[in-house]
């Protein structure tokens, strides 16, 4: 059945139509993949250095003007044009990280519990469904902050908080529905899945004979968890939280919707605030000056540079813990 | 690069017919060597995984390469389609003459040595595409035939392998919807298809069950005779009962080549008997 | 508190405990549940025919819809779509296949780095670029934003996808003589087909309903507009605005527009889960000897 020659050629000898067009049209496809994969990532390359450059050139005028002492000065008057960064490094760290503290308690506490005592089902089932919700859209949050969470702070929430604990300056003073405390809550409620999903993982991945050597010692269930799996996880938990505030530090509509956007420093949570992102979302379209324009572009490039360490150094910690 | 290449690998060649020889009735010294290796050795990195390689690889025989695990087979039978070249931090030493041209230079084309030296690996790799699509990939590849022509060739090349009568009425169903066994022999058609010069099979059977590995052995005796065959395999029965010369090798040398016969009746080398007696390995 | 035995108290303590791990679990679900089923409550009486299909009515005036915003929804996410795509699954491509490259290395760090940018700043560079230089606003500098947003994520789904196809099968592929082109193409793209498929649809998920980048560069619009180089209606962003305005019908129309944003991204994130099930990678042998 093989009567080709030896030694030949592809295919049978005396088929040679057709080959060197394959050919041709073979090699230029080829360059234009080889082409296309480089000069994307080129242009991936572009865009992001773009994105620093563009931030760098657009703040240097505020960056001549003010110098360092931009970053605490509490100065915000356009009309003036006197800018200043502290209220909002103020509100966005305030927010941010009592959002933190808060997610950080009730989601470990979830994560163990889906990965550790759930019964099967409900555990896949709770955990598909925060995951899920982990998708809505911010505007959603800052919807629903604003008429139902602004409301219940400032009738029920706020008034308690005050009864109890009114001796601490946090929480004096009056209660205004959109306030530093509402903000922080749901910014709470936004970075839950992703500490939640992330501890559950981490734990879910821990192999099963440290839980039996504990419980063969005579640990409880819980003493198992919290004194040997939480422990062993603690870097991943602690990189799952630092990129969860990062989040939390960039998180833009559904802050503005609710912190009240006035810039002011103030110790009582039930005060209004003004995070980085709500101001440079809120006046953006209203900076008349060149160098307002230009201390709202190097607000935006604080946040970048804040949020990209922070965000960094949960990635690495939980790529270092991972490995 | 490609035009100090000689006529054969060069891609507007035009190649010259010569005739068939009667591989019936000449005896096996007589054949023509299609692959000759000269002192061939391989890295991985700084790691020397192959140590000055000398063998011949007759055509229209099969060679069996036989030796414990790690010492190199696999590694060989990849310098020779150059597979490797895929991966950075691996490369060759040395020189594979193949029909007189070293295939380890610089300037050859990869891509039209791949097609004239076929390759079947230990794991089946069915194409996520249909049975027909998946043997017509390569003949697409490099030959533009009219649609019957190419239903043919498909056709044949699913015979050869055995696969023909399972298949025939599935042409269209995915590659991937075959048992493990018919995969396999699914990749022998893909790779015969091509009507390759060289084959070069990867312990073809071992991934697959008892009953399977039994078929793809008497397809590879039916398929010999046909083509210049290199085999690796950990299976001594197969390599006595189907090829016609078997190297052995160990930690990256040749210790022995000769004929399968010789080999296994009269081996020279102390560790070539301890291998096969099952003293070791 | 009576004396419990040591062991008993601790076994109470772990109870305890473990449910209070429950009750975070639990409460937290509930809690999204019920922030959805608000949604959904007050968004449905404003849903109706009308809203979906007329434009915005001058304060007011009773009635009107959000048909522009979602037409300019559509049309944004699409353009950015189809800017994103093709780069993420290169430069993915890329990734995988080439890892051990420095630029590869390299590239890989700047999409995870990249993946942090919060959105606002990645608005601030679609102004820049695409506002400023022109003078005017434009759902095309909206669409560059989000096709900015979306990029990390295809180029890391797209990675793990084409990372998990056995490298045997490029092999067998390249030991047939085919040119890298048609190995990718034609194998290793159709291979890793599910988890690319569903990379994309999580990445319309994300971009759909942000809202941040959008307020200095689509800027919105009261009326109907096809042409990208204008500014466009966007649904978040009328949502934005009537929800923080004063006027009460206002509101109403906001929670009818979040409640069309949620369910998008719920469809969305449904689809790219699915698609991930359904076809089930790269694939083993499926039927007997």
């Amino acid at each position: 059945m093989v009567d080709q020659a030896v030694g030949n050629g592809k295919g049978s000898p005396d088929r040679g139509y057709g080959r060197r067009s394959v050919r041709r049209g073979d090699r230029i496809l080829s360059a234009l993949f080889a082409g296309g994969l480089q000069g994307f990532c080129y242009l991936f390359l572009a865009v992001v250095v773009g994105l620093a450059l563009e931030l760098l050139w657009g703040s240097r005028l505020s960056l001549r003007t003010f110098g360092l002492g931009f970053l605490w000065s509490t100065q915000w008057n356009p009309v003036t044009n006197q800018f200043g960064a502290a209220p909002f490094i103020y509100g966005t760290i305030v927010s941010s990280t009592i959002a933190l503290v808060l997610a950080a308690g009730i989601g470990v506490m979830a994560g163990v519990f889906l990965a550790e005592f759930a019964p099967r089902r409900l555990g896949v089932a709770l955990g598909m469904l925060i995951e899920l919700l982990a998708a809505v859209p911010s505007i959603v949050y800052g919807l629903w902050g604003l008429f139902v969470l602004a409301p219940i702070v400032s009738g029920w929430i706020g008034p308690a908080l005050q009864a109890a604990f009114g001796f601490l300056p946090f929480f004096q003073g009056t209660i205004y529905g959109v306030n530093m405390l509402t903000a922080a809550l749901i910014l709470t409620l936004m970075i839950l899945p992703t500490i939640t999903a992330i501890t559950r993982d981490l734990i879910a991945a821990m192999p099963m004979r440290f839980r039996e050597a504990a419980l063969a010692l005579g640990a409880t269930p819980w003493e198992m968890a919290s004194k040997v799996v939480l422990p062993s996880v603690r870097r991943g938990i602690f990189g799952a939280c630092m990129l969860a505030y990062g989040r939390a530090l960039g998180e833009t509509i559904a802050t503005t919707m609710v912190i009240g956007n006035r810039p002011v420093i103030s110790a009582s949570l039930f005060a209004p605030g003004y995070t980085v992102a709500s101001v440079i979302a809120n006046e953006f379209t209203e900076a008349t000056t060149n160098l307002y324009l230009s201390a709202l572009i190097e607000l935006g490039l604080i946040l970048l540079v804040v949020s990209l360490i922070v965000i960094g150094i949960g990635r690495l910690m939980l790529r270092l813990f991972l490995r | 690069m490609i035009s100090s290449l000689p006529k054969s690998y060069r891609t507007e060649a035009d190649p010259l017919p010569t005739p068939a020889p009667d591989r019936t009735t000449a005896p096996t010294a007589e054949l023509p060597i299609k692959a000759q290796l000269r002192s061939v050795g391989f890295y991985y990195e700084k790691f020397q995984a192959l140590k000055n390689i000398n063998l011949a690889l007759h055509d229209r025989r099969v060679t069996a390469f036989i030796g414990p695990s790690g010492c190199g087979k696999s590694t060989l039978l990849r310098v020779l389609n150059r597979i490797y070249q895929l991966y950075p931090g691996q490369h060759a030493t040395g020189e594979v003459l193949v029909d007189g041209e070293n295939i380890l230079a610089a300037g050859i084309d990869l891509n039209r040595l791949r097609a004239r030296i076929g390759m079947v690996f230990q794991k089946p790799t069915p194409f996520p595409m249909s049975i027909y699509d998946n043997i017509a990939f390569g003949i697409r590849l490099y030959e533009r035939l009219p649609k019957s022509e190419l239903a043919d060739r498909v056709e044949s090349a699913l015979q050869r392998a055995a696969l023909w009568t399972e298949v025939k009425d599935k042409l269209k169903q995915s590659g991937l919807s075959l048992s493990g066994g018919q995969q396999q022999r699914l990749c022998i058609a893909r790779a015969i298809a091509v009507q390759p010069e060289i084959l070069l099979l990867d312990e073809p059977a071992s991934a697959l069950d008892p009953i399977s590995t039994q078929r793809i052995e008497e397809l590879i005796a039916e398929l010999k005779g046909d083509y210049c065959i290199a085999i690796v395999t950990h299976n001594m029965q197969q390599a006595a009962r189907s090829s016609d010369y078997t190297a052995f090798m160990y930690l990256g040398e040749l210790v022995e080549f000769d004929e399968t016969e010789r080999i296994f009746t009269h081996p020279k080398e102390r560790r070539t008997e301890d291998y096969i007696t099952g003293r070791f390995g | 508190m009576i004396a419990l035995s040591i062991p008993a108290r601790r076994q109470l303590n772990s109870m305890l405990w473990t449910g209070a791990s429950a009750f975070c679990a639990i409460g937290v679900a509930v809690v999204l549940l019920l922030i959805m089923g608000y949604v959904v409550r007050e968004g449905l009486s404003a849903l109706s025919l009308s809203f979906l299909t007329q434009l915005p009515r001058p304060v007011g005036v009773p009635g009107g819809g959000v048909a522009n915003g979602i037409v300019g929804t559509l049309i944004v996410v699409g353009i950015a779509a189809l800017m994103a795509f093709p780069v993420g699954i290169f430069v993915g491509i890329y990734l995988a296949v080439y890892s051990h490259r420095r630029m590869a290395k390299c590239l890989s760090y700047l999409a995870d780095v990249l993946a942090g940018v919060p959105s606002i700043a990645i608005g601030i560079f679609a102004y820049t670029l695409l506002v400023a230089p022109f003078r005017h606003f434009s759902a095309l500098s909206a669409s560059f934003a989000f096709a900015v947003l979306m990029v990390p994520l295809v180029i890391r789904t797209t990675e793990g996808a084409v990372a998990l196809v056995p490298r045997e099968l490029r092999e067998a592929a390249t030991a047939l003589g085919a040119m890298e082109y048609r190995v990718t193409g034609k194998v290793l793209l159709v291979a890793a087909r599910p988890g690319i498929v569903t990379g994309l649809l999580l990445a319309l998920a994300r971009v759909t309903g942000e809202t941040a980048p959008l307020l200095f560069t689509a800027f919105g619009s009261q009326f109907w507009e096809l042409d990208p180089s204008k500014p466009m209606a966007e649904l978040s962003l009328q949502i934005f605005t009537y929800a923080i305005s004063p006027y009460r019908d206002w509101h109403e129309q906001a929670w009818g527009g979040a409640l069309i944003l949620i369910i998008a991204v719920f469809v969305l994130s449904v689809l790219a889960r699915l698609s991930f099930l359904w076809r089930g990678g790269t694939g083993i042998s499926g039927g007997t000897d």
